[in-house]
């Protein structure tokens, strides 16, 4: 790869990890907070705690695997698909 | 980048994350490590103040008695009574809004600060106080939100930093014992796994616990999963906020003191410490009465919520559950409210462990790098911003603490002048020390810094009547305490001083056998 493609990936990469976790963390841990079978109160401080690490353990992966594409696609993909998730779903009752 | 094994890939982005968030980590963490004698420190920048024990009720009957004099008909009155470690009444009241729509809304009063005993403001010097250090860790002096989210942002860095230097660092035990003075690199590798594997499980809580602290903020998504409305949410887990439209009709507010009383008996003789009272004087009126943090481990605490017509108990927190618990835990984890004197010191101890691990660990990136080829760019840049944070911040800690007691006690705007203060003199240092060599600026810097926080002693008994004589005979437990930590931090950025004054000891020791990769340049120490 040229030295441009090798940044470009680099740029690619780290916004993955950085907005493509944040938006993975957060449809998971509401997937969590939404799906849990406990009072919704409770799901909900389960879902923010446990945010973090997931957040924290995309980020990190996504330094791990060295193919970009498996990357984008799992943590992208994990974002859009939790979301959706979450649409379909709705707000509990 | 990547290796092939995961101890490989995690080694690389460990030394990227802890590079990026590096300098605003240590300021983070030293600024938080003070902030664990928070009203302590409040408390020697008003040294007119004299201390005065008052029981909650007390506090909160006078307070109100003077609200009910200044003015009896606002919307919302916010008690922060005084406890062991405070001792004044903080005070923060809320004009009800004009009804016309069209009228500019009432500015937002400052905060009141009340003798406890008495109800009468007190006079003493403006100033920020401990609040300074504890706002700064989560809100870097930069306007509200980007301060919090680039703490935040740097607080996730932190934790993924933790994680990935537990993977790499398999002989995580073995290296406990591992500490190899004047070995240059070795040592900064040795001296960054020893105060990370040290005290690693309080590194990962108060990382951990520091994102929780502003999880509504950083992460309300869960809460948008399973609430339409997120008002519903925080009366779900801590209670309805018993904001109602006023009735229009008089009813003097019930005495304070009582429901103080009732709410301590209620919860087995645990201390109030916060006292919320809506529309006041009104039919609607209510009280609500915050059990103090410190009695429980879990730092979200009940409270209480009386009717303030006839004094009849309306409602009370709800119990929480495990998750719930689990938060308040956290949060009570990372403040700390629950931790006694003993506990409080071991807390600031493992904090300066937490700054020492992010220092050395800035320090060993550029030991690394130091040996052999001219030095680049970025090797100057870090280098430079490793001094800018690691030795021009304490002077500037140690600035908002002299202008304290330098700046006239009558000043208008001081508050802001120390703050000032301290900024001027941490960028200014940083910005002085760029036009010596990297090891002069070193030595130099780090002895400022000693000399600033030794001249602290001094000049607090040169212009108050606490100094240390004084307070060794008045049994000034505070003041004591306040300047031997002075001294001792003073002594601890002298010793740094000399320590990077000391080239020559490593180039003695180069003899020693060892393989050429690790032995240090020359100049490795400069940084010793």
């Amino acid at each position: 790869m040229t030295g441009r493609a090798v940044r470009t990936h680099m740029v690619a990469r780290c916004a993955t990890a950085l907005v493509g976790g944040y938006a993975a963390a957060a449809g998971i841990a509401s997937l969590i907070a939404r799906l849990l079978p406990v009072p919704r109160v409770e799901a909900t401080a389960w879902g923010m705690i446990l945010s973090f690490l997931i957040y924290a353990c995309f980020g990190l992966w996504a330094f791990h695997q060295p193919r970009l594409s498996v990357v984008a696609a799992v943590i992208w993909g994990s974002a859009a698909l939790s979301i959706a998730a979450l649409f379909l779903l709705g707000v509990r009752a | 980048m990547k290796g092939n094994g995961v101890r490989q890939s995690m080694a690389w982005i460990h030394g990227w994350l802890g590079l990026i968030a590096g300098w605003i980590l240590f300021a983070m963490f030293l600024t938080g490590t003070a902030s664990y004698f928070r009203p302590e420190i409040t408390r020697w920048m008003q040294p007119e103040l004299a201390a005065t024990p008052v029981s909650p009720d007390r506090a909160a009957q006078s307070a109100v008695d003077h609200l009910q004099a200044i003015s009896p008909d606002d919307e919302l009155w916010s008690l922060f009574l005084p406890d062991d470690r405070t001792h004044a009444t903080r005070i923060f009241s809320r004009a009800r809004a004009n009804p016309d729509p069209d009228a500019p809304p009432p500015p937002r009063r400052p905060e009141l600060r009340l003798d406890p005993a008495t109800g009468q403001p007190l006079t003493a010097r403006e100033t920020k106080g401990g609040e300074h250090f504890y706002r700064f860790h989560f809100q870097l002096q930069i306007p509200h939100p980007w301060g919090r989210w680039l703490a935040g942002l740097c607080a996730i860095f932190m934790l993924g930093a933790i994680i990935s230097g537990v993977i790499t660092h398999k002989r995580i035990f073995v290296d406990f014992f591992m500490l190899r003075w004047n070995k240059g690199q070795r040592s900064w590798l040795d001296a960054h796994n020893v105060s990370a594997v040290l005290a690693l499980p309080f590194h990962a809580m108060i990382t951990y616990t520091g994102l929780i602290t502003l999880v509504l903020m950083y992460m309300p998504w869960p809460i948008t999963a399973n609430y339409a409305e997120p008002a519903a949410f925080h009366a779900e887990a801590f209670g309805e906020d018993p904001e109602v439209e006023p009735s229009g009709r008089h009813v003097p507010l019930v005495p304070i003191a009582p429901l103080v009383r009732a709410a301590s008996a209620e919860w087995q003789g645990g201390r109030a410490s916060r006292v919320f009272i809506h529309n006041p004087n009104d039919a609607t009126a209510t009280v609500t009465i915050v059990r103090h943090g410190a009695d429980t481990l879990n730092a979200r605490s009940a409270s209480i919520t009386y009717s303030g017509a006839d004094g009849r108990r309306l409602s009370a927190s709800p119990a929480q559950g495990a998750g719930l618990a689990t938060a308040g835990v956290m949060l009570g984890l990372h403040v700390g409210w629950f931790a006694g004197p003993a506990l409080r010191w071991t807390y600031f101890l493992l904090g300066l462990t937490g700054t020492t691990m992010v220092g050395t660990g800035l320090l060993l990136w550029t030991a690394k790098r130091r040996k052999g080829a001219t030095p680049f760019f970025g090797f100057r840049l870090v280098e430079r911003l490793n001094i800018g944070a690691i030795a021009c911040l304490p002077a500037g800690m140690a600035a908002f603490l002299l202008a304290n007691r330098l700046i006239p006690a009558n000043m208008a705007g001081r508050a802001d002048m120390e703050v000032a203060a301290m900024f001027w003199t941490w960028f200014g240092l940083a910005a002085l020390s760029l036009l010596r060599p990297a090891r002069r600026a070193w030595t130099q810097c780090l002895t400022i810094a000693a000399v600033a926080f030794a001249a602290v002693p001094l000049v607090n008994a040169l212009t108050t009547d606490r100094g240390l004589p004084e307070s060794l005979v008045t049994g000034d437990g505070l003041f004591i305490g306040f300047d031997l930590a002075m001294i001792a931090i003073a002594t601890l950025l002298g010793f740094g001083a000399w320590r990077a004054s000391r080239v020559p000891a490593v180039i003695t020791r180069k003899r020693t056998a060892r393989p050429p990769v690790l032995s240090p340049a020359p100049e490795m120490a400069d940084a010793a």
